[in-house]
């Protein structure tokens, strides 16, 4: 990805205790999602004992499994489940192509009120959710939305940081393909579909990634619009679960913070790479 | 002007622009309007001027919850955005080992959810005996008796809430900064050796300087998230904090949760003056300007 540099190259006794140092800070992030997976795997007793033990006692098929079960039978967690990933999916896809022709437009067509809608558009990613969600919930009202997946859904279809962001990678895409693609015929939005987006993927797979963790995760305002137990996400139904339910039951705590942690883990692995390099694409880089 | 890609434009806004101005813009011009009325969500709002921001400063919740809320957003955002600066530089370093897999480990914290960072964390600092931290530190000899109330709504609550607020966000600047120390002309580093510099030196002298629009964008957008903290405190301390725990945002949910919307929107103001007043020094200090962000 980056240039790396040999010139930085301290004494050995600093490079060993940088590592040590970097290495340090790595564990701190990685022994507490090692202690969440035990944990859910331990009986109560094993779990709160006063001399805990980083694996579960016992052999693996001897493990506590049914933390899992009863995790995502007590919580209902399979409905959740469903609610996140419609969510997520339906916003990460939509969200992503309005995203990408409003930011297409911004970057490269000549138009009337071009840097009018840009600064406007800054100026709203600086609003917080605080000042605009009791009227947000209000227009929900109106609409129907409320408790439904609608409220979920709609206001995240387009987003003032998705459009920067888009604008932003979009600049980058040379104008001369775009001069032979209307050379060629091309109308505007095949343009976008031939051109555009093929030559700014990582950049698409970065914000898809972003959307779809912010989704995943979002606690705020559904916590604000959803009032019914059938509608609630994941984090709302697990975040109840400790509140509600098991307030001393450690391990099926765990169980449930596991469930709802892998799938982000596995989706940011996968596309991890694409990541990485849709970051260093858009342009706030120094 | 070429018409048809004028229209063709517009077509291509429109939704995008709409769903914007219906879902944000124009609340938050209808939050600030309501900021000035007292309103139940039921019935029409009543005008009465500037009383909620009144009764806002004569309360008892707010002085400690701005303090809380500035004392967390002026030490997690630059310690944070130095650690992850100081980090990257070491992973960019053609001498490290292990840069990919640690990457990717110090970026898992900022995308798991919330709400099992929250139990996870709680676990960790639990003050029974199973509370790893406190196991630990007893391990190393200190006596149970004396050890802080980490989950407690003393001074020690907000350090926990710092601690694991910058914890969670560290990875994702890393990641930031290492996008942008591939954007650091070779040719400096090249000059800086001639000139016989150390590699503190340069770190500080050509790396730092390298990076500053990251820098610039790092602080600021932390800064505007940081005014805004609100789940680490719920997941961690729970909605009722108070003294060193209560933030802002906290005592906003709290009072929209019992309908007063016209205060809770004037809590929403104050978040968003505070907002525009520390990112206009912010980018004055910092020379927004030729930072080129």
């Amino acid at each position: 990805m980056s240039e790396r540099h040999a010139i930085l190259r301290p004494p050995a006794l600093s490079r060993w205790l940088i590592h040590a140092a970097v290495y340090a800070i790595a564990l701190t992030m990685l022994i507490p999602f090692a202690w969440m997976i035990a944990t859910s795997l331990k009986t109560r007793g094993e779990a709160i004992s006063s001399t805990p033990t980083l694996l579960p006692p016992g052999w693996p098929w001897q493990w506590q499994w049914a933390n899992y079960s009863q995790a995502w039978e007590t919580a209902n967690l399979g409905r959740y489940y469903i609610n996140s990933a419609v969510v997520a999916i339906v916003v990460t896809l939509l969200a992503g192509v309005h995203n990408a022709l409003a930011g297409f437009a911004l970057a490269k067509m000549r138009f009337t009120g071009r840097k009018v809608t840009f600064t406007v558009l800054l100026l709203v990613m600086m609003l917080p959710v605080q000042v605009s969600f009791i009227f947000a919930y209000v227009i929900c009202g109106w609409l129907g939305y409320v408790d439904n997946y609608q409220a979920l859904i709609v206001p995240f279809l387009a987003s003032a940081f998705g459009i920067f962001y888009m604008r932003q990678a979009i600049t980058s895409v040379p104008d001369d393909l775009l001069d032979a693609g209307r050379i060629d015929g091309f109308s505007d939005f095949e343009i976008f579909v031939y051109i555009i987006v093929p030559s700014i993927k990582p950049a698409v797979a970065a914000l898809a990634i972003f959307t779809f963790i912010a989704s995943w995760n979002s606690f705020f305002w559904p916590l604000i619009v959803i009032d019914s137990n059938d509608m609630a996400t994941l984090p709302l139904a697990v975040a109840s679960l400790s509140s509600q339910y098991y307030t001393d039951s450690w391990p099926v705590q765990m169980a449930a913070a596991t469930i709802i942690t892998v799938p982000l883990i596995l989706v940011f692995l996968l596309f991890q790479r694409a990541f990485v390099e849709g970051i260093t694409l858009t342009g706030i880089k120094g | 002007m070429n018409r048809s890609q004028s229209r063709n434009a517009w077509a291509f806004l429109a939704f995008p622009l709409a769903i914007i101005a219906l879902f944000v813009a124009l609340p938050s011009l209808a939050g600030i309007v309501l900021s000035f009325f007292e309103w139940s969500g039921g019935g029409s709002p009543r005008f009465i001027g500037m009383e909620n921001y009144r009764a806002l400063a004569a309360s008892g919740p707010f002085a400690p919850a701005l303090r809380n809320t500035l004392i967390f957003a002026l030490v997690t955002v630059p310690i944070t955005t130095g650690g992850a600066f100081l980090i990257a530089a070491a992973l960019n370093a053609e001498w490290f080992r292990g840069r990919t897999t640690l990457r990717t480990v110090l970026f898992i914290p900022t995308i798991v959810s919330i709400v099992a960072i929250g139990f996870i964390w709680r676990w960790v600092l639990d003050p029974s005996p199973a509370g790893l931290l406190n196991h630990a530190l007893e391990w190393f000899g200190l006596e149970r008796s004396g050890l802080p109330d980490w989950l407690g709504h003393g001074p020690w609550g907000l350090v926990t809430i710092m601690g694991v607020s910058i914890w969670r966000s560290l990875g994702f600047a890393v990641v930031l900064y290492l996008a942008a120390l591939g954007g650091v002309p070779r040719s400096m580093y090249d000059a800086a050796a001639v000139d016989g510099a150390t590699s503190w030196q340069t770190l500080w002298h050509i790396t730092w300087p390298g990076v500053r629009p990251m820098t610039f964008f790092l602080l600021i957008t932390g800064m505007i998230g940081a005014l805004q903290v609100f789940d680490i405190v719920l997941v961690m301390i729970g909605t009722s904090a108070t003294g060193w725990t209560d933030v802002l945002n906290l005592y906003l949910y709290r009072e929209f949760t019992l309908n007063r919307l016209g205060y809770s929107s004037a809590l929403g103001v104050i978040i968003l003056l505070l907002t525009i007043i520390i990112t206009a020094i912010q980018w004055r200090s910092l020379g927004g300007a030729e930072a080129g962000a």
